[in-house]
């Protein structure tokens, strides 16, 4: 008979955590042993716990939210507060790597021939390729925009088909990115050129991914009748972290490609 | 002060303002670039490359010994990543 008196969600027993934890575990480890001893077991393993973590707490999510009735206002409040939060937290990450790529390329050193780009290194023409990419990703924010305001209208139709063009463009700043890759005149290898060129760019790429496959997700979900013209969280996280996304190789395009070049 | 003057005045590398600070790297490595670019281009001119030399007198006394070998070392081999 009793119930709660609050509008909050008190969250039923989960083993999702602690899977999540000992995934963590599983790949830390499981990559340093990769490195020292060859095997790919351990880092396998916590691969697909991983996976198979996210895939079951997100859904659990979902039916808490969408099924269950529990994300009233003040917990989608909370749950905007985390988004945010935690896209901050990202923004840090790469600053970090910015950080590098200023600290070497602002003052560089004589093993690098004191210039920048340093002596050997032909990089690659801003005005080709990159500044497609650039062209894709301002488009996908103008079709996530797109789709968001056909949530909102209640244009069904609309929302999946815009929705369904920023994944595709998502997909084709990735395989534009992989062609750049594999044709680059240089590689990780080649100092510290290299190493800050594709660790940047390298983990923008994996956000392009990761944002992607929200936004796949938040297509699946919309397909399914998930959202609500006032209702829609999940593809809102999912556009900010696209947008987050687009910031970022806005920032890496100035800064590495076009500066740096 | 003529530079024969300068070079015979000389007792170790002056204060630069170019270089302020405690690492000194960039002094030494810009003095030896600029050694090698004045040699380059008097030569090219055939005019007499004596004046070089103070670039010459600063970089030795700056540079550390192990330095200036690998860079001789790089510039014999061509591979000396500096622009000359």
């Amino acid at each position: 008979m009793a119930h709660q008196a609050h509008a909050y969600h008190m969250v039923d027993p989960s083993p999702w955590p602690l899977t999540g934890a000992v995934a963590a575990l599983l790949l830390t480890s499981g990559t340093a042993i990769w490195m020292h001893f060859n095997s790919l077991v351990l880092m396998t393993l916590g691969l697909v716990l991983l996976l198979l973590t996210m895939y079951q707490w997100w859904r659990d999510i979902i039916r808490e939210g969408t099924f269950q009735g529990h994300h009233t206002p003040p917990v989608q409040k909370g749950l905007r507060y985390g988004m945010i939060l935690f896209i901050t937290s990202e923004v840090f990450f790469f600053l970090g790597f910015f950080w590098a790529f200023y600290h070497s390329s602002l003052a560089p050193t004589p093993e690098l021939g004191g210039c920048w780009p340093p002596t050997g290194i032909t990089t690659l023409d801003p005005f080709e390729v990159p500044l497609l990419n650039t062209a894709v990703l301002l488009a996908s924010g103008v079709t996530v925009t797109w789709a968001h305001h056909s949530i909102m209208e209640g244009q069904r139709k609309q929302a999946i088909q815009s929705l369904t063009l920023t994944i595709l463009l998502g997909f084709y700043f990735t395989f534009l990115q992989a062609m750049e890759y594999f044709e680059a005149p240089f590689t990780i290898a080649d100092g510290v050129y290299g190493s800050t060129f594709f660790v940047a760019t390298g983990f923008h790429g994996l956000h392009v991914i990761i944002g992607s496959t929200f936004l796949a997700v938040c297509l699946l979900r919309q397909v399914q009748f998930h959202f609500t013209s006032e209702h829609h969280f999940g593809f809102e996280a999912a556009a900010w972290y696209w947008h987050f996304v687009d910031v970022v190789w806005l920032f890496l395009y100035i800064s590495i490609y076009w500066w740096g070049s | 002060m003529s530079y024969e003057e300068k070079l015979k005045n000389y007792r170790t590398a002056p204060f630069d303002a170019r270089f302020p600070n405690t690492n000194q790297t960039r002094n030494c490595y810009q003095n030896y670039l600029d050694y090698h670019r004045c040699n380059k281009a008097l030569s090219a001119k055939n005019q007499d490359p004596a004046p070089c030399q103070w670039y010459h007198r600063v970089y030795k006394s700056l540079c550390p010994i192990s330095w200036v070998q690998k860079w001789d070392g790089q510039l014999e081999a061509g591979t000396f990543p500096g622009k000359i």
